[in-house]
């Protein structure tokens, strides 16, 4: 992210910070450079990476390390040319925001950046809404009205020369609180599911509309609880519309979250279970038990055992890594298997007798996995 | 208020151009400049000859004649500073719109630049008055609001280079829609496609600040005789000086400056006409005394004709020298 460099100037480095870690979105810094000729200045500018509509938006953060007390100057991404938060209103003045943001800037005051930032978004979202208002689509136009009102709802136009005009909605779904529901969350952004729908826009000439592309979108991080790749949409019957796709889905959704929820118990009794024969954990993943290791023993070789369980545990057995304490490979690394998700098992086994199984399975597997150590590499 | 003219483009010389561009990359207290750009209005016709019908349509052309580095017009939030606007705006010229150069930047008007430009575009009341179609009458509608917007910025991936890169578009504002139309630019240079710009070309450039007082540096605390006997003798020079002007004073020369020009050269004209006609008769009255010289010498040649050449050479010799003399004196006292 290049936020440590030296060269930022204090008041630059506090702005930023203040930003990155206070923002309720995700904020990133794509580029940092200075504005002198040889870049060898006080570092006063930088590009940021804006999430918005499932998306990123890019904005150049153009400060002026000569003159800490100016504000910063803005420079929007080359599509949003029409963009121009200060004269949104329908009046010819502009409005007064512009006066609080920045006559009376502070540049000690590391919060103003973000303020500023804020300000801009709310205002991006505004100016989309405003644009695909004007698109002259009478589908869009019904579609529109009947999803504006979730909140969190965001719209894209996106007019690439090159390509044919479409518009995109982030419909964000299930008026749930996953982080409220998993114990000991460690998300610090609100997890949340999201349907893209991109619409291409409607030409007058066409006749029949095209169904619209649907995707759902999820952070990297809820994969750990439920993974939404695993999700099959229901299918788009033809001259269906949004507010009759949307609940069904929502409810199939639901029910999936929360099954996932209950799943962590169901994976946290299969380790409690495990220990019985394993002993206890070496190292567990406490919140979403998603892992475990044992060191395990067979005679005088010692070994540990890694499980990687699925989040669609019980229906899908847990891979096993076997990792020797004993044996190197050249580059002084532990000798490992690989991952073993073939051995006996059935769903619909008791948690204890799965965790019986699989410690039979072990103790042969041991065996097996040490001849191959010891053959295969030279041993310390 | 009703819209600008759409412009079909803005002309620059090159070396106004250059000018710019040098500001901009030897700016070395700050990463950007901005300031004012002055010039002038033109209605060029083009003529479209085909078969059917030869119909003539007219494009209106903004020649950017001169610009005026100063961000002082304007506060950080985009606010237009009308007072000192005013005062750098130079009389007789118009305000066509005004730059921004910033290193290291994409090309593309920022937040401030489109409030600036947004609130410069609205101030009616300094638009330059528009030629009208028929340039020979004098109702010229004054509706061209400085809306011009020229963007320089020099590109961001240009490090280790020594090649300095630098990149300007021109936008026009409209007030109409709130956006920035972009105007080519033509670089005004010699060679046939650029004679129609030659031919309504009107060079603009500011009259230099003369200094016209006569001072000493004030720091210059030097007790020395002679300095002193010098600069008696230049306050004397000059009193005469004043007294032969009569009345007019050399800092009046900068009235030749400005809007009261006009009047002004009738006077001075008087004046240097005035000085004409004694220099006239000073010269007469050389004349005539050489003549009598003339005339004595001739009377010596002949009372002492025996004295040898070397006193025939020596007189006109002398008269010569008198001659000369006269001369000097005579321009003096003017």
């Amino acid at each position: 992210m290049g936020v440590g460099t030296d060269n930022v100037p204090p008041f630059i480095a506090a702005h930023l910070s203040h930003l990155l870690s206070h923002s309720r979105l995700s904020l990133k810094v794509d580029q940092m450079w200075s504005s002198d000729k040889y870049n060898f200045g006080f570092i006063d500018r930088f590009t940021l990476l804006i999430p918005y509509c499932l998306d990123f938006i890019k904005w150049d953060v153009i400060y002026d390390a000569e003159s800490p007390t100016t504000p910063p100057d803005v420079i929007f991404g080359p599509e949003d040319e029409h963009f121009h938060p200060f004269h949104m209103t329908t009046s010819a003045q502009p409005d007064d925001n512009i006066n609080s943001l920045f006559s009376d800037w502070n540049y000690k005051d590391p919060a103003r950046l973000l303020a500023l930032i804020q300000f801009l978004r709310d205002q991006y979202v505004l100016y989309q809404g405003k644009r695909i208002g004007e698109v002259d689509d009478d589908r869009l136009k019904f579609e529109v009205s009947t999803i504006v009102s979730r909140e969190g709802l965001e719209m894209h136009m996106s007019s690439a020369a090159d390509k044919s005009e479409e518009v995109k909605f982030a419909v964000p779904l299930l008026d749930m609180n996953i982080n409220k529901m998993v114990s000991g969350c460690p998300w610090r952004q609100l997890q949340k599911i999201y349907l893209q729908v991109v619409y291409p826009v409607g030409r007058k000439y066409m006749s029949a509309s095209s169904a619209p592309r649907l995707k759902l979108v999820s952070s990297s991080e809820l994969k750990a609880l439920y993974s939404i790749d695993d999700v099959k949409l229901p299918h788009w019957v033809d001259g269906m519309c949004l507010a009759e796709y949307l609940p069904n889905l929502e409810e199939h959704l639901g029910k999936q979250v929360l099954e996932a929820v209950s799943l962590i118990d169901v994976r946290r009794h299969f380790i409690e279970a495990l220990s019985g024969s394993l002993g206890r954990p070496v190292e567990a993943d406490p919140i979403f038990c998603r892992k475990a290791t044992f060191l395990s023993a067979s005679g005088v070789f010692t070994f540990l055992v890694h499980f990687l369980i699925p989040s669609q545990f019980p229906k899908q057995q847990p891979a096993i890594i076997l990792q020797s304490s004993q044996h190197f490979n050249s580059q002084m690394a532990p000798m490992k298997s690989r991952p073993i998700s073939d051995y006996p098992w059935s769903p619909r086994w008791e948690l204890l007798l799965m965790a019986e199984r699989t410690c039979e399975f072990l103790a042969d597997e041991a065996l097996n996995f040490k001849r191959q150590c010891s053959e295969g590499q030279v041993q310390l | 208020m009703d819209n600008p003219p759409p412009l079909q483009k803005i002309a620059i010389s090159g070396a106004t151009l250059s000018s710019l561009i040098h500001r901009f990359s030897t700016a070395t207290s700050t990463s950007s400049i901005d300031g004012l750009l002055f010039g002038n209005l033109t209605y060029v016709t083009s003529l479209n000859l085909s078969d059917d019908s030869s119909e003539t349509s007219q494009t209106l052309l903004a020649t950017v004649t001169s610009f005026l580095t100063s961000s002082s017009f304007h506060d950080t939030s985009g606010k237009i500073n009308t007072s000192s606007l005013r005062r750098l705006i130079p009389n007789s010229t118009s305000l066509l719109g005004w730059f921004s150069g910033r290193r290291r930047t994409p090309l593309r008007p920022s937040l401030r630049e489109f409030s600036i430009t947004s609130s410069l575009s609205s101030l009616f009341e300094l638009s330059s008055t528009k030629p009208s179609p028929n340039s020979n009458s004098s109702s010229s509608s004054p509706n061209f609001n400085p809306c011009l917007f020229f963007l320089l910025a020099s590109p961001i991936s240009d490090q280790t280079s020594h090649i300095h890169t630098h990149d300007y578009r021109a936008y026009q504002f409209l007030t109409g829609t709130n956006s920035f139309n972009p105007v080519s630019i033509d670089i005004i240079n010699i060679g046939p496609a650029f004679r129609d710009h030659y031919g309504s070309f009107i060079p603009n450039s500011p009259f230099p600040t003369l200094d016209c007082q006569l001072s000493y540096s004030p720091m210059i605390r030097d007790d020395d005789d002679e300095r002193l006997s010098k600069m008696k003798q230049a306050s004397k020079d000059q009193m005469e000086l004043d007294a032969c002007v009569e009345g007019l004073e050399v800092g009046r020369l900068s009235k030749l400056m400005g809007s009261e020009a006009k009047n002004y050269t009738q006077s001075l004209e008087d004046l240097y006409l005035k000085m004409l006609v004694k220099i006239e008769n000073l010269t007469t009255l050389v004349e005539q005394s050489s003549a009598r010289v003339l005339e004595q010498e001739f009377v010596m040649l002949l009372s002492t004709e025996g004295e040898g050449r070397e006193a025939h050479l020596c007189m006109p010799i002398n008269a010569n020298q008198y001659d000369e003399k006269s001369q000097i004196v005579a321009l003096e006292t003017i």
